[in-house]
Order: structure tokens, then C-alpha cells, then sequence
């Protein structure tokens, strides 16, 4: 069995964020790292790598700098590493489909990635790349077991967990499970330098980056938040409770 | 907002790829496990017994030695964990520099055959837990008059004597112990649990509160033969772990540093009097220039020592220049930072008062500040002043 997971490089959660041109700066990001939904899917995958015997790929794609996720993916147990090398912006159809040619050339059983990217929380890779290889996507995933030869993953729904069997190839879409994320021991560091990474363009897989489908025209800082009010005094306990409930809904 | 290494110039782009990433894999973990837990562990006066496992599970235990289930990383890359290590708390490091680098590192160099296949395995992951016995009560800086003392008797040798202020004693599952044989100072494997040996721990520590310190006594201790170091005789022994010890420390005081200066930073811009940033006032900015000075400084001064380190190309002298100057900025930093924290600057909100005491300890053990100046000035003149004598 071969799991693929897709990783996607984020900006650092705590690196400072400037914008120019209506776009992220990438130069002034001090820190990338593995956006966090998706080392859920890596944790996930390495686990069917022990119980299962599952050789995991771990597959990326952006510019050259995002082949790092791919060595920390590697230092902690990444069986095979693939780069799909694209230095422009990517719509994400045009991503999805390159992704899914990826998958197909890994030649893997299942797919597991972060239900969205800390980035751009658009949430669409998953199961737009579910879409383009025409499998199913279960979403929300916290752990994906084989059990008799189907894959059962568990997922929080609104009223409590639920347990989902899948009898073929699909696509699990992760969100923050439980599970302690393992760490990159040295060992596992040294031997991720030495592991090959298959590096190959779009053109490669036989997709075109020209049709993006949705695009991002531009990105601007959240709004300021207005300043906070105060109250004082047991008389105004009546105002304070119509705000929070119609302002601030939170009562 | 988290924590951000200062490198004002970019002083890691020269590390290697794999040295950055076990930077990046001790920093979160320190992150993780060291700073919510450590003001508690200090409160409490102990190490945490799971950071004893998670250093070994990490595979940085003993970091640049190789063969014997030992890392095998470069001498830069054994500094850059120190660093970060002791970003988190100098004890964390004291742990990692006593178990690599006085306990592993004579056994690795020194001892038999059997002694490594033995021992190194299981110390570097974690499993076994080393100390180093050279200090006594009355012989710190001079080591060389030590009084403890083994003699021979058939197939064993028996102990006698006391060290004291020994990192990691009470805890050890084995002790390295420096001894005269003879007149002839050599080092000896003690094991907790032998005949005769005991390890109090010593209380009442206003520095390193997480790190144990203790007493090995020795009464009439009796251990086998083969529990000698076969390979070195004299000081040269315990000096040459102290050489690899003392490197660690010099980039572990940057790291240290960089922690007091990351929170005075951070302290300065946020806290408003007379109506600004106190980091709007140029006497608080020049106290961060000069912080940002010393630090960029004694960066460039520990990598370059790792360079000479991996090169081979290094004199003892070298590595107390480092120690001395490392942890002496460190420590200055340290009070300036605290200084700059006004009031708040001594709860353990902050991590400075912390790392203020700790260095302290860190400024007078592997050799005192003075002593590196004694070294230094012995170099340059050619003159010893370390004794009035001859
Ligand atoms: C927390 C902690 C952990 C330690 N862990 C260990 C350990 O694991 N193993 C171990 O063996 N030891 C350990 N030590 C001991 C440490 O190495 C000694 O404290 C150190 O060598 C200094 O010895 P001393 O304390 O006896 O000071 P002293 O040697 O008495 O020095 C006192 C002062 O006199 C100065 N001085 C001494 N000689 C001269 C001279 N000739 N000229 C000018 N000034 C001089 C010193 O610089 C210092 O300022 C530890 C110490 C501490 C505090």
C-alpha cells in the first residue's frame, strides 16, 4: 500500500506577515514551515507506515525553497519525496490538477492532506484533487486505520465523532487530531539529506499552470479592531448585555 | 508572538542544512518542553526526568562522537544544540554538556573496548544517565592536588574521598571519578548501587534550580579492575572532556543571552512611561545596541570556534577565550535585561532573573572566569600566575 500525502509550505504561524502590491511579500517571511493541517495527514500516514506497512510519499508543490517541507517530511520518516517545481502563483484548479497527475505518477492507494492550508484557508485541495482522479473525500478526518482491508477514518461531526468506512482509493482531508506530532530525531535528519527528491515541472506531469480556474487578485491586513468600550456601574449591566448579545453575539 | 532568535548577521546562513534543521528541531522542542515547564521544575528544584527521554529520544546525547550509537554530528552542530538548549534554562544544558561531554566523551576516548560498548550505547539514548566527579571541597580551581585516592586490592580497586558539586550526581546510573593512583591522577567508572558509594544531592541553590547538583563520597568504595580508564593518565584526562564541555558552554551563554535579549526587546516596546515606548528612549536603545553589539559578537566568536573545532585546527587557549567572554556578556546581558524589566524584571513571568542566577554558575564552573584570564595571560606571557610559587 502507498500513501501520498500533500504538503504545502506555509509562512511560519508566528512570522510577521507584510503585504505589497496588493500581494504577501514572501521575502520578508523569516520562517517557513509545513502548514499545520498537513503534518496531521504526514502523522497520520507515518502511522499506517507502521502498522500497515505503508510507504508514504510525501509530495509538494511550489518554488524551489518549498523542498525543505519535503526534507522535514523525510527526517521524519518519508519513504519518497516528489517536487512538483512551480515558481508562479498557482490557481487552484491548475494546482489541483497538477497535484493529481502527481498522485497518479506516485501511484498511490489513498491520499491524505490538511483540510485547508494556513495560508489561504480556501479548504478546495483536497477535494479538488479528489474530484480530478474521481475519488471519493471524506473530510474533518482525525485518524485513518486498515481494518479488513477498508480504510476507517474518524471524524468530529457537529454532535460528536463519527466512523467512516471507505472500500477503495480516496481522499482523507485532516483536521487537528489528537495525536502528538513526532519530532525529527537526528538520525532521522541526517538520513532525510541523503533521501532523493523527484523533481518534476507541471510540464512534466502534462499540466498546464495557465488555467488557474479561481485565482487570488489581491490580499489586505484584516481591519483594525475599533477600541474596546467600558462601562461602569451596575446601571449600565442592561446595555452591556444588549451589546454582547446583538454587537458581540456571543451570549 | 514567539520567541526570535537574534541573528543580526545572519550568522546561522552559515551553518549546514542538516545543522540548521536540528537547530530548528531542539528550538521547538524547547519551545514545547522546556518553557512551560521550567519556572515550576526551578521552583521545585528538580529536572524533569522526561528530559532526560525526550534528549535521548531526540538523538542529540553526546553529539559529536561517533560509533557506539553516538550521533556523530559535527563540533558546530553539538554548539548550535547547546545554544538552544540553554535559550531554555542553562540546566537543560548543563544536562546535555555533562552527559556528552564529561561523561560519554572520556569513556568514548579513553576507555576499553567493553567500557564503550557498555555504556555509550544506553547514554546517548538517554537510557543511562552520567556525572563527572572532578571537584572536591577543598581542590576547585586546582584539581590537580585532589586527595581522593585508589588503591589497588587484588581484583579490585577501593575509593576513597569526596567530590562535591557534581551536576547530574544524585541522578547518575554512573559516575566518570578522577582519583589518584599512585600519585597518578586517573579516571574510574563508579556505578550507582556500588559498595561504599553514595551521591547526596546539595540543596539550597539560588542558580540552576533545575539542574542537580551533589556530593559523590567514597568510603572504602570498591569497584572491579576493569572499571579503570585504560587510556590517559594525569590531568590531561579530566582537561580534555573540560575542553569539549567548555565549547558547548560557549554557545550555550549566546543562547541564553539571546533569550534576555528577545524578552527586553519585546519588554521595552510594549511597556509605556511618560506616555512612550520606553524603547523610544535613548538610553534604553543604546542598552539594546550594546546588547545587540556583544551578542552578534560572541556569535561569530563560537562559530568560528566550531570551525577550528571541526578543522582540528584549535589550542585549549582558544576555547577559554570563548568561555570567558560568552558567558561574561551573557551575564551582563542578563542584568542589563533585568534592568530594563524594572520591577517585573524579577518574577518569573520573565525568563532574565532566571537566566541572571543560572549564569552566574555557568561564569564559575569549567573553569572560573579568572582562571580562562590566568590561562590567556600564561599564553601571552609565557609566565604561570596561577600559583605564587616557583
Ligand atoms: C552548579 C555547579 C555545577 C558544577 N558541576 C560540576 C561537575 O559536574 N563536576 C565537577 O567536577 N565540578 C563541578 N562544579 C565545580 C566547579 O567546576 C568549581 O566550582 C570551579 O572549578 C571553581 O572551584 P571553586 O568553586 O572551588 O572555586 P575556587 O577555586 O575556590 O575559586 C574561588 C575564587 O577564587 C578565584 N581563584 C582561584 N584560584 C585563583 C588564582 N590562582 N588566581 C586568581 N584567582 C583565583 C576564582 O577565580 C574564584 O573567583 C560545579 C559547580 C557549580 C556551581
Amino acid at each position: 500500500m502507498k500513501v501520498a500525502v500533500l504538503i504545502k509550505q506555509v509562512p511560519d504561524t508566528t512570522a510577521r506577515i507584510s503585504i505589497s502590491g496588493g500581494l504577501v511579500d514572501e521575502g520578508s517571511i523569516s520562517k517557513w514551515t509545513i502548514s499545520p493541517y498537513d503534518e496531521y495527514a504526514l502523522e497520520a500516514a507515518l502511522k499506517l507506515q507502521s502498522e500497515s506497512g505503508a510507504k508514504v510519499v510525501a509530495i509538494t508543490l511550489g518554488p524551489q525553497r518549498s523542498s525543505k517541507s519535503l526534507i522535514d517530511a523525510a527526517a521524519v520518516g518519508a519513504d519518497e519525496l516528489m517536487h512538483v517545481l512551480y515558481e508562479g502563483d498557482t490557481g487552484s484548479l491548475s494546482l489541483q490538477s497538477a497535484l493529481a497527475a502527481a498522485v497518479r505518477k506516485s501511484e498511490a492507494d489513498i491520499v491524505l492532506a490538511g483540510k485547508q492550508a494556513a495560508d489561504t484557508n480556501s479548504g478546495s485541495t483536497a477535494p479538488g484533487v479528489a474530484q480530478m482522479l474521481g475519488l471519493p473525500c471524506v473530510g474533518l478526518v482525525s485518524e485513518v486505520k486498515v481494518v479488513d482491508g477498508n480504510f476507517v477514518a474518524t471524524r468530529s461531526t457537529s454532535s460528536g465523532m463519527e466512523r467512516v468506512s471507505v472500500n477503495g482509493p480516496c481522499v482523507f482531508a485532516f483536521d487537528k487530531g489528537d495525536e502528538e506530532l513526532r519530532r525529527p530525531n537526528v538520525r532521522g535528519i541526517m538520513m532525510a539529506k541523503k533521501k532523493p527528491i523527484e523533481s518534476l515541472s507541471p510540464a512534466d506531469l502534462g499540466v498546464s499552470m495557465e488555467d488557474g480556474g479561481v485565482n487570488v487578485e489581491s490580499v489586505g491586513y484584516p481591519p483594525e479592531k475599533p477600541a474596546g468600550q467600558t462601562f461602569q456601574g451596575a446601571a449600565s449591566a442592561s446595555e452591556v448585555v444588549t451589546k454582547l448579545r446583538e454587537e458581540a453575539n456571543v451570549i | 508572538m514567539g520567541y526570535e532568535a537574534l541573528d543580526f548577521y545572519d550568522v546561522d546562513s552559515l551553518l549546514t542544512d542538516e545543522e540548521r534543521m536540528i537547530r530548528d528541531a531542539v528550538r521547538d522542542w524547547v519551545d514545547e518542553s522546556v518553557i512551560p515547564k521550567i519556572e515550576n521544575a526551578c521552583r521545585e528544584g528538580v529536572f524533569l526526568d522526561e528530559w532526560r527521554q525526550e534528549l535521548g529520544g531526540m538523538g542529540i546525547l553526546g553529539a559529536p562522537l561517533k560509533g557506539y550509537g553516538c550521533p556523530g554530528l559535527s563540533y558546530t552542530a553539538y554548539g548550535v544544540i547547546c545554544r538552544e538548549l540553554e535559550r531554555g534554562d542553562s540546566g537543560i544544558r548543563s544536562f546535555a554538556s555533562v552527559q556528552g561531554s564529561l561523561a560519554m566523551y572520556p569513556i568514548w576516548d579513553f576507555g576499553s573496548e567493553e567500557q564503550k560498548e557498555k555504556y555509550l550505547p544506553k547514554m546517548a539514548s538517554g537510557e543511562l544517565i552520567g556525572c563527572f566527579g572532578l571537584t572536591e571541597p577543598d581542590y576547585g580551581s586546582n584539581p590537580g592536588d585532589m586527595v581522593t585516592k585508589a588503591e589497588e586490592d587484588d581484583d579490585h580497586y577501593i575509593l576513597n574521598g569526596a567530590k562535591m558539586w557534581i551536576t547530574n550526581g544524585t541522578i547518575a546510573d554512573l559516575a566518570v571519578v578522577w582519583a589518584k593512583l599512585d600519585g597518578v591522577i586517573r579516571g574510574f567508572i563508579v556505578e550507582k548501587g556500588d559498595e561504599g558509594f553514595s551521591a547526596p544531592e546539595m540543596k539550597g541553590k539560588h542558580s540552576l534550580k533545575a539542574s542537580v547538583t551533589s556530593e559523590l563520597v567514597f568510603q572504602d568504595c570498591k569497584i572491579p579492575k576493569d572499571r579503570i580508564l585504560p587510556g590517559v593518565k594525569g590531568l590531561r584526562g579530566p582537561f580534555s572532556c573540560l575542553n569539549n564541555a567548555r565549547f558547548g558552554i560557549s554557545w550555550g551563554a549566546v543562547g541564553a543571552a539571546q533569550s534576555c535579549f528577545d524578552s527586553a526587546r519585546s519588554y521595552a516596546m510594549s511597556r509605556i512611561q511618560f506616555d512612550h515606548p520606553i524603547a523610544a528612549y535613548q538610553l534604553v536603545q543604546n542598552k539594546l545596541a550594546w546588547m545587540l553589539r556583544e551578542i552578534t559578537k560572541a556569535q561569530l566568536l563560537a562559530y568560528h570556534l566550531g570551525v577550528k573545532k571541526d578543522s582540528g585546527e584549535w589550542v585549549p587557549e582558544h576555547i577559554s577565550l570563548a568561555k570567558m567572554n560568552n558567558v561574561d556578556i551573557a551575564l551582563e546581558i542578563a542584568r542589563v535585561a533585568r534592568d530594563i524589566h524594572g520591577a517585573n524584571g524579577i518574577l518569573d513571568e520573565y525568563p532574565v532573573m532566571r537566566h541572571m542566577a543560572n549564569l552566574e554558575s555557568v561564569k564559575t564552573y569549567e573553569g572560573t572566569h579568572d582562571i580562562h584570564n590566568l590561562i590567556l595571560g600564561r599564553h601571552i606571557t609565557g609566565i604561570q600566575a596561577f600559583t605564587r610559587e616557583a
